[in-house]
């Protein structure tokens, strides 16, 4: 992969704004006052232990934890300046704006190509052309295309798992979001999978913001221009977000010794 | 796993300043061979530059091999670059250690005003106590005394300008050879001493993450 050519400027605009987030699932305080803004037109990731709300954090963008019973947030969390949690706010039409890719890829039980003209076709897109237009540069920027130009009619699930996954990218890119959310999207696949994945990170973020939690620092360090590091300090208290910068000064000059013993291998 | 990586890291820091402290050595000898007219040393010195190559050139190659295999970050990847650049600036003292050597031997026999003599060796007094300082805080990882290397360095460049004043002084009759061979030493002894305070700058990089820039060349005398 090329290094990234130019650095996010300072100026970019905020995408998403993140001030004071509260988060609990009933009894359990799962993060604390966390006020974060997230670039547009950049990839950030987030990192951090095992269980120290990651998942959860992303999961607030587009309000995919309304879902689970007794979840509830306290604070801000704006896109492009208007509050998602907002009674107007349609949480269907948010998740079109804000598409997910999650670590098992999930492709619906049907063809390739039905699987990325799903989206399109509930929005009112009927046009064969049209659809085959659009299934054709989905799944082009999905960097899948080439693998499946010729059997578009096949069922996405007899596709490997890391071409699943990139079907799924296929899919959510389809009803062109303005942001996407990848939680640990590259755990389950194969290595060439995850080359191309990173690969079409950096060229889809000329147009869409990207957020992705990792696992993997290497690969943190290798797609991201902001990295924000989470940590639970305390078993039972509820996890903060420790260090947000970019992502060439997180990872040689951290400025939180938290942080620092994170990324080194120092921690615990 | 972790553990030997971190013990790598600590052989790999302990090496340049064991690198640095022979560099002193080999600018002590110099210095006295200079001044002693001693050619024997001064051999020892140009025959042991070889030995300080290999050594800088393994930490190099040592620290790219860590990086490659172990992709350290933060303070660990700090270190290591830190490491390698130290490693290069020590090799090229080295050699100016060389230089002062091979004006040793090329004025041995010859005797100058004792002026120059005695202005070559507080030079030399002083380079070694920055050198001796730059190892110390390499070592013990000490800012303050890293930051420090730049004061301690400022009376060199004014021996180095002294020099000069001197040599002003000098008339027809003196050895215009030997004089210029003594110059020229005073020179490799105040740049060995700005190589010293560049590796402080490194130090204070490398413990604190912020570079600064602690010296700016100074202007062109002569
Ligand atoms: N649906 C849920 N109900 C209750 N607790 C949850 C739920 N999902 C996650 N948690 C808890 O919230 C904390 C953060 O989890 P998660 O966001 O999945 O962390 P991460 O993604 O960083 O591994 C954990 O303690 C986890 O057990
Ligand atoms: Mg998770």
């Amino acid at each position: 992969m090329a290094l990234r050519a130019t650095p996010v400027p300072d100026n970019a605009p905020n995408k998403i704004t993140v001030k004071e987030l509260d988060f609990f699932y009933g009894d359990f305080h799962a993060l604390t006052d966390i006020t974060v803004d997230i670039k547009e037109k950049a990839v950030t990731a987030f990192i951090g232990p095992s269980g120290c709300g990651k998942s959860t954090f992303l999961r607030c963008f587009n309000r995919m934890n309304d879902l689970i019973p007794g979840a509830r947030a306290e604070g801000l969390v704006s896109l492009d300046g208007q509050d998602i949690f907002e009674t107007g706010v349609d949480p269907v039409d948010l998740r079109r704006r804000i598409g997910m890719i999650f670590q098992q890829p999930n492709p619906f039980p049907m063809s390739i190509y039905d699987n990325v003209a799903f989206g399109p076709r509930l929005q009112g897109v009927s046009k064969k052309a049209e659809l085959d237009e659009i299934v054709q540069h989905s799944l082009e920027r999905a960097n899948l295309w080439k693998e499946v130009k010729d059997i578009l009619g096949r069922g996405g699930l007899t596709l490997s798992g890391g071409q699943q996954q990139r079907l799924c990218i296929a899919r959510v890119l389809a009803v062109e979001p303005e942001v996407m959310l990848m939680d640990e999207p590259c755990s389950a696949i194969d290595p060439t999978s995850v080359q191309k994945i990173e690969d079409l990170m950096a060229e889809l973020k000329d147009r869409i913001t990207i957020i992705i939690v990792t696992h993997n620092m290497q690969q943190a360090a290798r797609v991201s221009d902001f990295t924000a590091f989470f940590l639970q300090e305390v078993a039972g208290d509820p996890a903060i977000l420790v260090e947000y910068d970019r992502t060439s000064n997180l990872f040689t000059s951290p400025k939180d010794r938290r942080t620092e013993d994170y990324i080194t291998g120092r921690f615990g | 796993m972790r553990e030997a990586f971190r013990q790598e890291l600590k052989d790999l820091k302990a090496e340049v300043v064991s690198i640095g402290k022979v560099v002193t050595d080999r600018t002590r000898d110099a210095v006295t061979s200079l001044v002693t007219g001693d050619v024997d040393l001064a051999e020892t010195v140009v025959a042991g530059d070889e030995e300080i190559d290999r050594r800088t050139l393994a930490v190099e190659e040592h620290s790219l091999e860590v990086i490659a295999t172990q992709f350290p970050v933060a303070r660990d990847l700090r270190l290591l670059h830190s490491l390698t650049y130290i490693a290069l600036h020590l090799e090229r003292m080295a050699d100016l250690a060389v230089n002062i050597a091979r004006a040793a031997k090329r004025t041995a026999g010859r005797r100058g005003p004792q002026t120059l003599y005695d202005l070559i060796q507080a030079q030399g007094n002083l380079v070694y106590r920055v050198l001796d300082a730059t190892c110390e805080a390499l070592e013990t990882r000490d800012v303050e005394l890293a930051r420090k290397l730049q004061d301690l360095d400022e009376p060199i460049d004014h021996l180095y300008k002294q020099f000069f004043r001197e040599l002003a002084r000098l008339h027809d009759e003196e050895d215009i050879e030997w004089a210029s061979s003594m110059v020229l030493a005073s020179r490799y002894l105040e740049r060995i001493a700005d190589n010293a305070v560049d590796i402080g700058e490194r130090i204070a990089y490398l413990v604190t993450g912020e570079f600064e820039a602690l010296h700016s060349p100074d202007e062109e005398t002569a």
